[in-house]
Order: structure tokens, then C-alpha cells, then sequence
């Protein structure tokens, strides 16, 4: 029980915080990787067409661990300044594998817009640009939240695997834990309820964006409700 | 006959032509769209009335022939199309409000975005709007709150606000259930009242007899007959308009 408390608990506080880091930093540029890459898919242009179309195809092509161990392993090889630490290998593997499946769930919400939408906007004088951030985005954004949410927990559990590129996350901890003392119930118990706890926090999280957003009752978006009201002349 | 700077017409339709696949959706199609006029455009389904009005802003583009409008062709590539619809209004027929926006935020974001109107000038002019669709007090509303006839209103009065000088009507009444018909002719017409130039597809045959300066017959693609109502409905001059009024009447 002293080893638990004195020596994993630890260990797998410290390897949290490397989690947290590579899960939120490999979060925010897998959408942003994601949205440039779903929008390029659905666009006019055939270049971008294609260049979103070979990344996601590579990316959804090859296990996240190859992906991990080419950008550890084989990159500095062939590029020598791109000798990346484990941990950054580890941010960028996460964000370029999520980004690819987020680049899927965005061309698709994309796409789902009424094209009536975006022709009313073009018929009122707007600009493509201004469709895109008035009338095509809002909606969007509404539609993709549970889908974007689960790619975020894929994403998150994604960190464990790696371990395969010896970053010192939770799992690495925990391995490194139970292979020096042999205690394997408590060390991944323990592993299996951060994680659950972590993913718990994203959920309720998802919770609170879909109530603000209203996504569950498509008539009636509570943000409409938080707008301040304004005194209206005759 | 209304004139601005010497012209009589806001657009001349010169030899347009249109195709989908195989399918020819406007032959050649000629006309003049006059200033304070109400023009109607009449005939059976898939005679190419909806295309003929998305070409006139130019949502559709047509393969070949001209739109011009006081002496600039419309479907040149440098031609400012969004000027042009900045002063072409469209209602349609499914009404496309924005579904997350309120009533006044429909009505506002056009002269907001695209004017740069400001927003306290902006929300008088939509309310103002509004009030004269008779839905002033639905401004705080979202639409998916609305009936079908008000959501027609507001899309109505969301051209409104942009203050056009051409409004188009993509068959306006057809989504809505029968009863609710009337309040979106009645706002129609009293916008002819005052002297806006429109073009409505429609097969509502009282509204077109009634406000219509002008009918327009389509069939096929082509215009077959262009006639004042009285003329078109009484003494239709083809063999096809006469079949088409006989069984819409």
C-alpha cells in the first residue's frame, strides 16, 4: 500500500501531466490541421483537393505506432534538423493522425450545410468568405460537437500508445512501475482509472458545449437566449 | 413607364440559354424585365421558370447569351456581381432563414455584413421591416419557432432590408399549406403597390391575374407567350397557354 502511495501515485501524477500536455496541444492542432484539411476537401480547388486527399489517405492508411516510430525513428534519418524530442514526436504524431479523421468529420459537416443557406447569403450580396464564416460555419460547428468529441477521446487514449516511442506518459510510467516491482494489479487499475477520470472530464465538458450550443434541441440554441438585450427604437 | 437615367428596363435578356446534362432548360429565352413592372412568370413544371430567375442574379450561370443591365452585361467574368445583388432581392421557396439566428438577426445580418450598416441603424431598419410584414414582435424569435407563412414574411422582409430595387419571388407560396397562403400574397402585394419592379414564379393564377402588370408563359424553356393578364387569361394566343389556363383555373 506504501508503494502505491509513495512511488506510483507519483509516477502516474507525473506522467499526467505529460498526457495532458501531449492530449490538449495534440487536441488544438489536430483541429486545426482538421478544418483546413476538411475544408480543403470540399473545396473548389483541385490542388487542395488532392493534397488533403494523400494526407488523410497516408495518415488513416498506417497504425498510429508506425506513424510514431517513422517520425521518431526514420525522420532524423532523412531530414537531420528534424531530430524531435519524444515528447514533441509524440505532439506531432497526435496531431496529425487526429487531424486526419477530424478532416473527415468537418468535410462532411461542411458539406451537410443546406446549399439553400449558401445561396440565400450569395443572393443578399455576401461574399463566398462571409457565407463561409456567417452562415456555413455556425451550423457546421453545431453538427460536428459529438463527433469532434469522440475523435478528442480516440486522440487522448491515442497518447498511451506512445509508449512505443518511450515518451514518459501515464502508461510509460505505469509500465516502468509495475516492470521494476512486478505489482501489475494496482499499477494499470490505477493507469485504467486516470485514464477513465480524463476522459470523464472531456465528457462532461462536451456536455456543457452541447447545452450552450443547444445541439440537443435544433429549435432552440440556448446561445440565442444569452444574447444581451438590446433596447429597440420604435 | 418608369425610367432610370433614359432606361426603361433594369435587366434585357438577350438569347439565354441554359442546359443540365442533355436536358435544354432555357432555349434562347429573350426578354425585357421594366422598370415598376410585375412580371409573372407562369408554366408547367420543368418549363425552366426557377432557372430562367436564378440566371437573372446570376445564382444559376447560363452557358450562353446576355443579361444587361443599364449597359453592363451580368455574365461577363469581371462584372460586379455582387453589387448587382446587393440591389436584386430573392425570396425562395423553401424561405432558407438562418436557423440559428433570430428573426431581427436574419433581417439584420445583410445591411450589417454586407453594407456596413451599424448595428443600432441597422436593427431600426430591421424592425422597421418586420413590422411591415407584420412580424414585428416575432423579431426575438428563432425560426424554427415560426409557421410556415411567417417564415416566408421574414424571408420577405430580409430582401426588404437591403432595400433592392428588383425583387425576385422563386414560387414563393408553393411550401406552404393553403391557408397560410394569403399573408405572404397580401405582403406581395402591397410591395407591388409601391411601385417595387418584381418577377414572381408562382403558380398562384389569382395573384398573377390580379397584380401582375405582365405574364410571362414558359413551357419547354422558351417564352411562348408574353401578355397582360387580361389578354393571357382570357384569350390565350397558343394552343399550350390555353391548356395550361384552362386546367389551372
Amino acid at each position: 500500500m506504501s508503494a502505491l502511495i509513495h512511488t506510483l501515485l507519483p509516477m502516474l501524477f507525473t506522467g499526467l501531466r505529460l498526457t495532458i500536455l501531449i492530449a490538449i496541444l495534440g487536441i488544438v492542432f489536430a483541429f486545426v490541421i482538421g478544418s483546413i484539411s476538411g475544408y480543403a476537401l470540399q473545396s473548389k480547388s483541385r490542388i487542395a483537393r488532392a493534397i488533403a486527399f494523400i494526407y488523410i489517405w497516408l495518415i488513416r492508411g498506417t497504425p498510429l505506432v508506425v506513424q510514431a516510430l517513422y517520425i521518431y525513428y526514420v525522420l532524423p534519418l532523412i531530414v537531420p534538423f528534424l531530430e524531435l524530442s519524444s515528447t514533441t514526436a509524440g505532439i506531432v504524431v497526435i496531431s496529425i493522425n487526429s487531424g486526419a479523421f477530424i478532416a473527415e468529420i468537418i468535410r462532411g459537416a461542411l458539406q451537410g450545410v443546406d446549399a439553400g443557406q449558401k445561396e440565400t447569403g450569395a443572393s443578399l450580396g455576401m461574399t463566398n468568405f462571409q457565407v463561409l464564416i456567417h452562415l456555413v460555419i455556425p451550423p457546421a460547428f453545431r453538427a460536428v460537437i459529438p463527433a469532434l468529441f469522440n475523435q478528442f477521446i480516440i486522440a487522448l487514449k491515442d497518447t498511451s500508445l506512445l509508449t512505443v516511442i518511450v515518451v514518459n506518459e501515464m502508461t510509460q510510467m505505469a509500465m516502468s512501475y509495475s516492470s521494476l516491482n512486478f505489482r501489475y494489479i494496482e499499477a494499470y487499475t490505477a493507469l485504467a482509472v486516470f485514464y477513465l477520470v480524463l476522459i470523464s472530464v472531456l465528457v462532461v465538458i462536451q456536455k456543457f458545449v452541447e447545452r450552450k450550443l443547444g445541439v440537443n434541441s435544433p429549435a432552440k440554441p440556448k446561445i440565442a437566449n444569452l444574447r444581451v438585450k438590446l433596447p429597440i427604437d420604435n | 413607364m418608369n425610367e432610370v437615367g433614359g432606361e426603361t428596363a433594369f435587366l434585357k435578356v438577350n438569347n439565354l440559354c441554359k442546359s443540365f446534362d442533355s436536358l435544354k432548360v432555357l432555349d434562347n429565352v429573350s426578354t425585357e424585365i421594366r422598370i415598376g413592372e410585375v412580371t409573372c412568370v407562369l408554366g408547367p413544371s420543368g418549363a425552366g421558370k426557377s432557372t430562367f430567375l436564378r440566371c437573372l442574379n446570376r445564382l444559376e450561370m447560363p452557358e450562353s447569351g446576355e443579361i444587361i443591365c443599364f449597359g453592363k452585361n451580368t455574365l461577363t467574368h469581371g462584372y460586379d456581381i455582387r453589387s448587382l445583388r446587393e440591389d436584386v432581392g430573392m425570396v425562395f421557396q423553401q424561405f432558407n432563414l438562418f436557423p440559428l439566428k433570430t428573426v431581427l438577426n436574419n433581417v439584420m445580418l445583410a445591411p450589417v455584413i454586407v453594407k456596413k450598416m451599424k448595428k443600432p441603424e441597422a436593427r431600426q431598419l430591421a424592425m422597421r421591416e418586420l413590422e411591415k410584414v407584420g412580424l414585428a414582435e416575432k423579431a426575438h424569435s428563432l425560426p424554427g419557432t415560426l409557421s410556415g407563412g411567417q417564415k416566408q414574411r421574414v424571408a420577405i422582409a430580409r430582401s426588404l432590408a437591403m432595400k433592392p430595387k428588383l425583387m425576385l419571388f422563386d414560387e414563393p407560396t408553393s411550401a406552404l399549406d393553403p391557408e397560410l397562403v394569403s399573408d405572404v400574397l397580401d405582403v406581395m402585394k402591397q410591395l407591388a403597390r409601391d411601385g417595387m419592379t418584381m418577377i414572381v414564379v408562382t403558380h398562384e393564377m389569382g395573384f398573377a391575374r390580379e397584380v401582375a402588370d405582365r405574364i410571362l408563359f414558359m413551357a419547354d424553356g422558351k417564352i411562348i407567350e408574353d401578355d397582360a393578364p387580361d389578354v393571357f387569361f382570357d384569350n390565350p394566343r397558343t394552343e399550350r397557354a390555353r391548356a395550361f389556363v384552362e386546367k389551372m383555373l
